[in-house]
């Protein structure tokens, strides 16, 4: 068993082309590979990043962006702890693109998924189609957390993936103080080093 | 004279000087050892005189040698010098014969060339006229071979010249003439269906520098035969009546038949393209022929998602997905055929596409021999194959197919949860089997597409279901709780009222509930065990049907396995949840006035009343027979595991009770034995029920018995502190004196004085 303490999913969503796969690469391998083709389904990657002391494995999964891949990506919506919802400043089209995103994540994500977006490719400063402040009003109006990022510059991208694992780890370390509170003492449930924290699964309905 | 000591050595006059007798003799002692000293080193020098002069007379005799050496020696070079001259002279000549030997080679080969030349020109003009194409062409490969420009220089003579010019001239108008009819020819063996005539033309090409042009019309030509089989096979489906064997699958067998056909024309064409095209043009090949099974297997998925109406499901279960009423709800049968042919296109494509992937990578082993350039070979080869045509026709059908699959498996175990029966002699009810069954058969049949993506999209799908809405209908049976059977006067009244103002319950349907709510707690235990077993066996089928997924692939697998695994858990502590609520509604409230009647009779006792105990047991054998008709009640419903949990929770009932009833009552010595006797048949009992040790929930009981026992209020300290041995006390100090205080011959001022 490898040495971790929280273990989260996270995965990325957005119309094809806006870059997913490069803030990915960029953050789990430190590259940009130029000339990326089309995520086929879905890929998967894991970083184990240090917080606060504790190790914290994210699992983060990158979906395709083309349509025909939609059911495919959707089947991961609901365990993913937080979703990174990713679009081209470059790019109007896949800006107006956002509320439909949204649309799904009310649809198949679960209820304390945490979003946060992001509009990549602020090195192409002359091709800007979408300024700053209209991702900031589109985040603030739909309660998600706002960056800017560059995966060619690797501007942000450490700051996207780092603030959601503190974010994720504070509310984890909150669930299972909250937990061992309320825990039936008959119910003594012998759990490793590791804690998998499922939302879906907490003891509520009985 | 001071200074004369202290310097140890004296200057003459500094003697002369001396005055003292003392200093003299000091003096004195100082000049002998001085001179014992020089002679020291006089001796040792006149040693080494025989020594010196041995090696002076052995230089002067190497003297004369030296002069002979240095005459050697500069003999030596000049020979040497001589020596090199003379290789020089004789190496030269060797050089110039060499040179001659070349050129004399150069001119036979320039004058072989030009009888070749002279032999090329007549005999393609014969080879022309008879017909004989190969024999011409290898004339034009000969000719091709020489360097029409040398030709030319090495032949000065005007006269001479002109001959080869014109010979020149002649097999430049036959390569010409050639080329015309090989592809006049070889169109119409294309045309007249001629395959050996194909073939025939097809391998002259190389020869007369058509490579590109003969691989391009042959291919083209190999299309063409693959676009026909196609056509015919898609007419042969479409004509298919639906009661033919295989009706089911006619697609999914067509587009078989075309990969097959495509590769059967690679396995007889590639030797034929390697033998006379050489090594590295199957990528070239292969892309071509892709071109047209992109081509022929969109025509296959166009007429199947036609004639299938396979997008109008899909559209309809996404309606259904989204909630929306009126829609024309499809048929699970029907889309359980459906779904099957869909992975059987998904699994042929996938083996074809591995087969390209493999023919080409090989070819690319013998051509490219750099790592870096095979490297970006193979991924140019990647992305051709993750783009082409038909894993674009297979990636649309993937995305309807796992939207109905999802819709399927939603159906079906609702469908086994509104069928659900319990079945005579089993333990849980039909819908555990049936919904794991259903699972297997979903997942599995996903497997067999052999696509890693579309596997974890079904495999989440499977959670997702399992994990809202199953657990949501097992959660809301136990919600349902569980009516107490056994009901005193007081209960039974409350009852009545409550029953009277809302609904009839007849006994029957309370014994319904009660044996739903068990059975629902042996489902939660079932499903836990189930899908471990489930994943266990799914985790290998996954090594059989994806042996070369490949790391990424493996992880993915892995993860959504576990994923579907950790539910376990989650019907784990559902078990545990009903258990608590069994407990406080069937056990607890029976418990309770059982060991109430500890109270009704006295166990301050004499000696006869003891005895009489002894014969008409007043309490423990009336509370063992009714612990076990409330087991019994429980036993046959329940699987062993969940029993033995009952029992546990029953016995912390029994304990806890048990205790504080103590707690009220008063002993004497006899009274503490009888409370001892009545312990131990109650211990003896439960540890007869279960398999698990029940004693060390009942350690405070039996302490307490252990102190209700005493002869006095001291023999506490024998087994308290340094004294306690291998006894760990579960009581505090504080509840000893209590309990020493429910004696009624101990005396509060002994306890009190006790130093705990």
């Amino acid at each position: 068993m490898e040495d971790y303490k929280f273990l989260f999913k996270i995965v990325l969503i957005g119309n094809a082309g806006v870059g997913k796969t490069c803030l990915v690469r960029r953050f789990t391998q430190g590259l940009f590979p130029p000339g990326q083709g089309a995520t086929i389904g879905v890929d998967f990657m894991i970083k184990t990043v240090d917080v606060d002391g504790d190790k914290v494995k994210l699992q983060i999964w990158d979906t395709a962006g083309q349509e025909r891949f939609r059911s495919i990506t959707q089947s991961y919506y609901r365990s993913a702890h937080a979703l990174i919802l990713v679009y081209d400043v470059t790019s109007r089209e896949s800006f107006d693109c956002l509320p439909e995103w949204l649309k799904e994540i009310e649809q198949y994500a679960n209820q304390q998924v945490i979003t946060v977006l992001v509009g990549n490719k602020i090195d192409l400063t002359s091709q800007r189609e979408v300024p700053p402040e209209t991702g900031l009003q589109f985040a603030q109006a739909n309660n998600m957390a706002f960056l800017e990022a560059s995966a060619k510059e690797a501007e942000n991208v450490e700051t996207v993936f780092m603030d959601l694992a503190r974010e994720l780890t504070k509310n984890a370390r909150k669930y299972l103080l909250r937990n061992t509170e309320t825990v039936d003492p008959n119910i003594t449930e012998i759990t490793g080093e590791t804690t998998n924290i499922s939302y879906g699964g907490c003891c509520g309905s009985g | 004279m001071a200074a004369a000591t202290s310097t140890g050595s004296f200057t003459r006059e500094e003697i002369e000087n001396l005055t003292e007798l003392e200093d003299i003799q000091t003096a004195y002692d100082q000049l002998c050892s001085d001179e014992k000293e020089v002679t020291e080193q006089l001796d040792s020098l006149l040693d080494q005189q025989p020594t010196l002069e041995g090696k002076m007379s052995t230089l002067h005799r190497m003297g004369p040698n030296l002069q002979l050496l240095q005459q050697d020696s500069e003999q030596l070079a000049s020979m040497i010098s001589f020596t090199c001259q003379l290789a020089e002279n004789v190496s030269s000549k060797v050089r110039q014969l060499d040179l001659a030997k070349s050129r004399v080679q150069a001119a036979i080969q320039r004058a072989d060339d030009i009888l070749d030349l002279k032999f090329c020109t007549d005999g393609v003009q014969t080879a022309l006229q008879s017909g004989n194409y190969e024999q011409a062409a290898a004339h034009i490969h000969r000719y091709l071979s020489l360097d029409e420009k040398v030709l030319k220089q090495s032949i000065p003579d005007a006269k001479e010249g002109s001959g080869i010019e014109h010979s020149l001239e002649l097999l430049h108008k036959a390569e010409q003439e050639l080329k015309v009819i090989i592809n006049k020819e070889f169109d119409e063996a294309v045309a007249n269906k001629d395959a050996t005539a194909v073939d025939r033309f097809f391998k002259i090409f190389p020869l007369i520098g058509l490579r590109d042009e003969g691989l391009k019309k042959f291919t083209a030509y190999l299309c063409s035969q693959i676009a026909n089989t196609s056509e015919q096979n898609l007419q042969i489906a479409i004509g298919t009546t639906s009661t033919e064997r295989r009706a089911n699958v006619v697609y999914a067998d067509t587009l078989t038949h075309l990969f097959e056909g495509i590769a059967r024309l690679v396995e007889t064409h590639q030797p034929l393209v390697e033998t006379y095209y050489g090594p590295g043009r199957m990528l070239t090949l292969m892309t071509e022929l892709q071109k047209e099974c992109d081509r022929q297997a969109r025509r296959v998925v166009d007429a199947f998602i036609k004639n299938r109406a396979y997008q109008k499901k899909a559209q309809q279960v996404q309606q259904c997905m989204m909630g929306r009423t009126g829609t024309e709800k499809p048929d699970p049968k029907e889309l359980d055929t459906l779904l099957a042919e869909v992975t059987l296109i998904n699994s042929r494509a996938e083996l074809y596409l591995r087969f390209f992937r493999r023919r080409v990578t090989a070819d690319f082993e013998v051509q490219y021999q750099e790592e870096d350039r095979r490297k970006d070979k193979l991924s140019e080869l990647d992305r051709l194959v993750r783009t082409c045509g038909l894993s674009l026709c297979v990636q649309e059908l993937t995305g309807d197919y796992i939207l109905m699959e999802e819709y399927f498996l939603r159906e079906m175990i609702m469908k086994a949860v509104s069928m659900d029966i319990m079945e005579d002699g089993s333990l849980t009810s039909s819908m555990v089997d049936d919904i794991f069954f259903i699972l297997k058969k979903c997942i599995k049949r996903a497997m067999s597409s052999s696509n890693v993506d579309l596997v974890c999209a079904m495999l989440n799908h499977a959670t997702t279901i399992l994990e809202q809405d199953f657990c949501e209908v097992l959660y809301g049976r136990l919600r349902q709780g569980f009516p107490s059977g056994f009901l005193d006067f007081t209960q039974a009244v409350n009852l009545m009222q409550s029953t009277i103002q809302q609904r009839k319950i007849t006994s029957d349907s309370t014994e319904d509930t009660k044996t739903a709510f068990l059975a629902t707690l042996n489902n939660a235990e079932a499903c836990s065990e189930n899908i471990l077993l489930l994943k266990a066996s799914l985790e290998d089928e996954c090594s059989r049907h994806f042996p070369q997924a490949g790391e990424q692939g493996k992880a993915k697998l892995d993860s959504c396995l576990s994923d579907l695994a950790s539910l376990s858990h989650r019907f784990k502590n559902m078990l545990q949840e009903g258990l608590a609520e069994l407990d406080s509604s069937a056990i607890k409230p029976q418990v309770k006035p059982w060991v109430a009647t500890f109270h009704s009779f006295s166990h301050n006792i004499s000696e006869e009343e003891f005895t009489n105990y002894e014969a008409n047991d007043p309490f423990i054998e009336n509370f063992v027979v009714n612990l076990q008709s409330l087991l019994d009640s429980f036993k046959g419903s329940l699987s062993p595991t969940i029993y033995d949990q009952l029992i546990s929770h029953l016995t912390n009932q029994v304990t806890h009770q048990l205790e504080r009833a103590v707690m009220k009552t008063v002993f004497n010595r006899l009274g503490g034995l009888q409370f001892d006797k009545e312990l131990r048949a109650l211990v003896g009992y439960l540890t007869s029920v279960t398999q698990w040790t029940i004693r060390d929930k009942f350690a405070r009981l039996t302490q307490m018995a252990t102190i209700l026992n005493m002869e006095r209020v001291g023999e506490i300290l024998d087994y308290w502190g340094p004294n306690s041995g291998p006894l760990t006390w579960r009581l505090t100090p504080a509840e000893v004196r209590q309990v020493l205080a429910l004696r009624v011959d101990f005396r509060s001022e002994d306890i009190n004085r006790l130093k705990l």
